[in-house]
């Protein structure tokens, strides 16, 4: 492994234009100060003052009045059953819908990877749902699942397998389960493409010898594919997860976390404490603990990415 | 790359399993494809006619009327007569402005993540230097923070900036929230050119900057181009922080207005529609045009160490 870079073979070339020939680790500063001071700026520091911000008493409709307070926003927030609400709603919210993103993303994955007339058409095809904004995605739903005049009731109508129109969006028990089926539609392609590429990585020798073995197709699958899948399905299961408990755009859109309080996930309940009810303190104090709830998956993640950054190359 | 026929051996030669994917197959493409479809159809519809129980699957009177509406500020057509026009009108008249200010943020976006960008990635994909192992920890964990809980100091920042409700806030904030994802796929990508195009350079005694701009960053153009139509669409499709950061015209972008055509019966579904279909276009044609690009970026974003 050599490491001959370019600024120390440069550097008598260099010597003329410059006084001293930058050295490889004052390239590497000077190239990244800009990524580094816009991270710290505007991602760091927002981190830093959000956790002080959560300490105090911060509502905009009581200006100049922001007394340090402890972690009483903290014990508010674990003490309220809206939180926990909340907190229970993205939690089932996002175990379905990583669940029905991965399977059906196996799913279609795995028939991608088969060889059919009109593969490459479905393989363009399977990026229109990554295509469009997670708010037309909600629109688009909430039009097709509506009520009164919505596809969905019209087609299972016309399909007799309903005899009277359903409420999907305003029923408490079938409003998530739409808003399920909306963001498992949008996320797809992800999945799909990221294990389609850990498919393809398979050798076929594997297959070879495990008909030799004389493995059936399950068996094939499960002691050849799905060892090979494993670490791309960590991946999507993690990025998923994470993606499921931020959910926002479609509630905002579909739902407004409604009806009552049926699809009151935590990043809707944040956005209303701090901008609806300008109560920056509270609001600042769920986002925290939500990210903390997530840190435990970045953690895990960027393990599972770095060791295998170290068998690359 | 894929699997041919041939080397499959564990493909039963039985007609059923040929069937069984083809209706696959089908059944995908369905899924795929049928829910936006109907929501080209609801655009070429006449407002009435989503009114139908049950909906009419094609429409009976096909129209484009809608589409001339938010291109035509001249344009009064048959929703006027119907008097619906009357609050359709300041909607379609939004979205406008809002499809110019999302190209200029999302534009921007996509330059400054390739300059600030390519910058950190040559120097993570090449140099050897003290603490590029934290770097990459720092740059990676700046990916994974939820929005919501840096949004409302964003906001706060921001707004003493005085930049609230200017296309200078959202360019500032999504080139910040987008460096980190591009920096990985940009390095990831740099990896795989040879280190003799550079080697080459020095010996035609070039300098730095100029080897990046005449050899390296042309070689590296596709990485490029996939790591800017990330940006591209991060910024194109966000919500949440556009929403916080804008107020008015001068700033709202597409998934603003398209989001406030949701509201107590505010604006025609055939709009609405419209306005949807609109705000997909840009992107899907980005992701037609360089599928084999964006598919190799975001498997690398996602899964290369």
């Amino acid at each position: 492994m050599t490491y001959s870079t370019y600024e120390q073979g440069t550097s008598a070339v260099k010597a003329r234009k410059a006084p001293r020939a930058p050295s490889e680790s004052r390239l590497a500063a000077i190239l990244n100060t800009p990524a580094v001071i816009l991270i710290l700026v505007l991602l760091a520091f927002p981190i830093a003052n959000s956790l002080w911000i959560s300490l105090h008493r911060y509502d905009l409709k009581r200006p100049g009045d922001t007394p340090f307070i402890g972690l009483k926003n903290y014990t508010d927030a674990l003490s309220s059953d809206a939180f926990w609400h909340s907190l229970k709603v993205t939690g089932l919210f996002a175990f379905f819908a990583v669940l029905g993103v991965t399977a059906t993303g196996i799913a279609i994955a795995l028939l991608l990877n088969e060889s059919f007339k009109g593969r490459g058409i479905l393989r363009s095809l399977i990026l229109l749902p990554w295509a469009m904004p997670p708010v037309v995605n909600g629109i688009m739903w909430a039009w097709i699942f509506n009520g009164r005049y919505g596809a969905f009731n019209g087609l299972l109508y016309d399909l007799g397998l309903i005899d009277a129109y359903r409420l999907w969006l305003t029923d408490i028990k079938l409003a998530w389960v739409v808003l399920v089926f909306a963001y498992v539609w949008n996320q797809l392609p992800f999945v799909v493409i990221v294990m389609l590429s850990a498919l393809q990585a398979i050798p076929n020798e594997l297959y070879d010898a495990a008909r030799v073995d004389r493995a059936n197709t399950v068996q094939a699958f499960f002691n050849v594919t799905l060892p090979w899948l494993w670490q791309a399905l960590l991946i999507v299961l993690i990025l998923q997860t994470m993606g499921a408990l931020r959910i926002f755009d479609i509630v905002y859109v579909m739902t407004s976390g409604g009806p009552g309080n049926a699809t009151d996930v935590v990043a809707w309940l944040t956005w209303r404490t701090a901008f609806q009810f300008l109560d920056f303190g509270k609001g600042n104090t769920y986002a925290i603990i939500v990210s903390v709830i997530t840190l435990a998956l970045a953690v895990l993640y960027i393990k599972v990415l770095l060791k295998r950054g170290e068998f690359a190359v | 790359m894929t699997r041919q026929p041939s080397t499959t051996p564990l493909r039963y030669r039985v007609p059923w399993k040929k069937i069984a994917i083809y209706a696959m197959a089908i059944i995908v493409g369905i899924y795929i494809l049928a829910p936006f479809t109907w929501l080209i159809i609801t655009s070429l519809m006449v407002e009435v006619e989503t009114l139908e129980i049950p909906p009419h699957w094609i429409p009976h009177n096909p129209t484009l009327q809608n589409y001339r509406a938010f291109f035509d500020p001249e344009f009064r057509g048959l929703e006027m007569q119907r008097g619906t026009m009357a609050y359709s009108g300041g909607s379609v008249q939004r979205m406008r402005p809002a499809l110019r200010n999302s190209a200029v943020v999302a534009f921007s976006v996509a330059i400054l993540n390739l300059t600030i960008g390519s910058m950190a990635a040559y120097s993570l994909a090449r140099l050897r230097f003290r603490g590029s192992r934290p770097l990459l920890v720092f740059y990676l964990g700046s990916r994974m923070l939820p929005a919501v809980s840096i949004i409302i100091p964003m906001y706060m920042i921001l707004r003493r900036l005085g930049i609230l409700d200017n296309v200078l806030s959202l360019i500032i904030s999504y080139t910040t929230l987008t460096l980190p994802f591009s920096i990985w796929i940009l390095k990831s990508y740099f990896q795989t050119i040879p280190r003799d195009l550079e080697d080459a350079a020095r010996v035609d005694r070039c300098n730095w900057l100029n080897m990046m701009i005449r050899v390296f960053l042309p070689v590296a153009a596709p990485g490029l181009v996939a790591a800017g139509i990330f940006s591209f669409l991060i910024s194109w499709k966000d919500f949440l922080f556009a929403l916080m950061f804008t107020a008015t015209d001068a700033s709202k972008t597409i998934p603003v207005v398209v989001a406030e055509f949701v509201g107590p019966g505010q604006t025609p579904r055939t709009l609405m529609a419209t306005g949807g279909v609109l705000a997909v276009i840009p992107p899907l044609i980005l992701a037609l045009i360089f599928q084999r690009l964006i598919v190799q970026g975001l498997v690398a974003g996602a899964v290369k160490g």
